[in-house]
């Protein structure tokens, strides 16, 4: 199999996290509760982790490094720390339901800042006349849809501005793009360890500039006298027992990413999919949604053929041995904004761990099923 | 021998002291705190030596780590010290 939907998951994962989560299964409990060995290795894990993903995203201190269990919990505790009833929430015209469901959830006022796709310009622009008099800013670093890489530094400077917190959905570009806490000066990052982290899948990540509120209630091993939940950071969001095998393969992931390089990672899954878009660009029947251009196009591409249904489309590449996902992909807002609501899109997403002779066999079997849709 | 036990407000908190004393060439142990030394229950806390405190809590004070009471203990006695 090919596997090109890493931005669901990466599938393909260094060996070193598998190792490091059977590492975590046989000799390691749980941190935060007793001070027996066993507790204090995964309380090192634990640490380790939240240390290294400190260093790699520029934050202050590893405290303000929460494990969630994935990006769509991260984000949550983040929207729900800001955003209460009839809010005005500024939103990108690329948001997962992680987002907006969960603002409709609230009963926030959505202002979608609506841009053309690959238009930065016009992104900024949109921003900069809806964010004044907004509670919050929520925005996608990356479409997970069509891998637009949304001009995330300015929209931070928009806000700063007028003093807006940002909430920064980092799914997409967590372990693939450069992300600088403080620079980007954002009350919350969230992100999945599963994805670019290349972390298990049940991790996720919320970097946070200010303690929240939290959602999940209950223990912690601190402060076990009060009924209120702490009130500093990480414990604050981290009741009950932690995903030890999932952080201890996180680390090993980080380790990963850091010891490549971001920069490097982006230019090379960049040049993979650069060569797919080339060899599939000949083929009239294929429609892409592409930009040539590296800063503003991820490793993450929409495609449809003439004509074919896109689910249809995924099976047959499915049965081709590609994987692929198809559909709305969870993200209704960026399919309204590109005009590709009613029909979808089939994605391809690449991971490192990719070839140049899979690109190469992938753009064929996508014209072989082109060609029988 | 007497060691100090340095309460910190989290386990994160201790771990992070703890890496800063190692880097400093203090052996630190992160540890539950013994039942009494906290108020607000479950607590954990950093035990060093007893003749690195003054070392330790200037290591600590120098990167900003908050530290809470520092406990002097000597087997299951401890007994807090004004600092």
């Amino acid at each position: 199999m090919i596997y090109l939907d890493s931005a669901a998951t990466t599938l393909l994962k260094p060996p070193e996290v598998k190792a490091a989560v059977i590492s975590a299964l046989d000799n390691m409990s749980t941190p935060g509760r007793g001070s027996h060995s066993a507790a204090m290795r995964a309380a090192d894990a634990a640490f380790d982790c939240r240390q290294a993903l400190s260093d790699f995203f520029n934050v202050s201190d590893p405290e303000r490094v929460v494990f969630t269990f994935n990006a769509t919990h991260a984000l949550n505790i983040a929207m729900r720390s800001l955003i209460g009833p009839g809010d005005k929430v500024v939103v990108s015209g690329y948001e997962h339901n992680a987002v907006t469901r969960q603002l409709f959830e609230i009963g926030a006022d959505i202002w979608v800042a609506q841009s053309r796709l690959f238009d930065d310009y016009d992104a900024v622009d949109a921003f900069k006349k809806a964010i004044p008099g907004a509670k919050a800013c929520v925005c996608t670093h990356v479409s997970n849809v069509f891998g637009y890489i949304l001009p995330i530094e300015q929209i931070s400077d928009i806000c700063h501005e007028y003093r807006v917190p940002l909430v920064i959905d980092a799914s997409q570009s967590a372990g693939t793009l450069l992300i600088d806490f403080k620079r980007l000066d954002a009350e919350f990052i969230g992100m999945p360890g599963h994805k670019g982290l290349m972390g298990p899948q049940g991790t996720g990540v919320l970097l946070c500039a200010s303690p929240g509120v939290p959602l999940l209630i209950g223990g912690t091993g601190s402060d076990s006298a009060k009924l209120s939940m702490p009130a500093y950071l990480p414990d604050r969001h981290e009741a009950g027992t932690h995903n030890i095998p999932g952080i201890a393969g996180l680390r090993a992931g980080v380790k990963f990413i850091t010891s490549y390089g971001v920069e490097n990672i982006h230019g090379y899954e960049r040049s993979l999919l650069s060569s797919l878009a080339r060899q599939l660009s000949e083929d009239e029947r294929i429609e892409l949604f592409y930009s040539p251009d590296d800063e503003i196009q991820s490793a993450v591409m929409s495609l449809r053929i003439k004509g074919a249904n896109c689910e249809s489309v995924a099976a047959a590449l499915g049965d081709q041995g590609l994987a692929v996902r198809a559909g709305l992909h969870c993200a209704p807002f960026a399919h309204r904004t590109a005009k590709t609501f009613d029909t979808g899109t089939v994605r391809v997403s690449l991971s490192p761990f990719n070839t140049a002779e899979e690109m190469d066999t992938a753009a064929r079997i996508i014209r072989d099923v082109a060609n029988i849709m | 021998m007497p060691n100090y036990l340095i309460m910190c407000r989290s386990l994160t908190y201790a771990q992070r002291a703890a890496r800063v004393l190692e880097r400093s060439g203090i052996t630190a142990i992160v540890t539950k705190a013994p039942q009494g030394t906290s108020t607000e229950g479950c607590a954990y806390c950093v035990k060093i030596s007893e003749r690195r405190l003054a070392d330790s809590m200037h290591a600590l004070n120098s990167v900003n780590i908050p530290t809470g009471k520092v406990f002097i203990q000597a087997g299951g006695d401890f007994q807090e010290v004004g600092l």
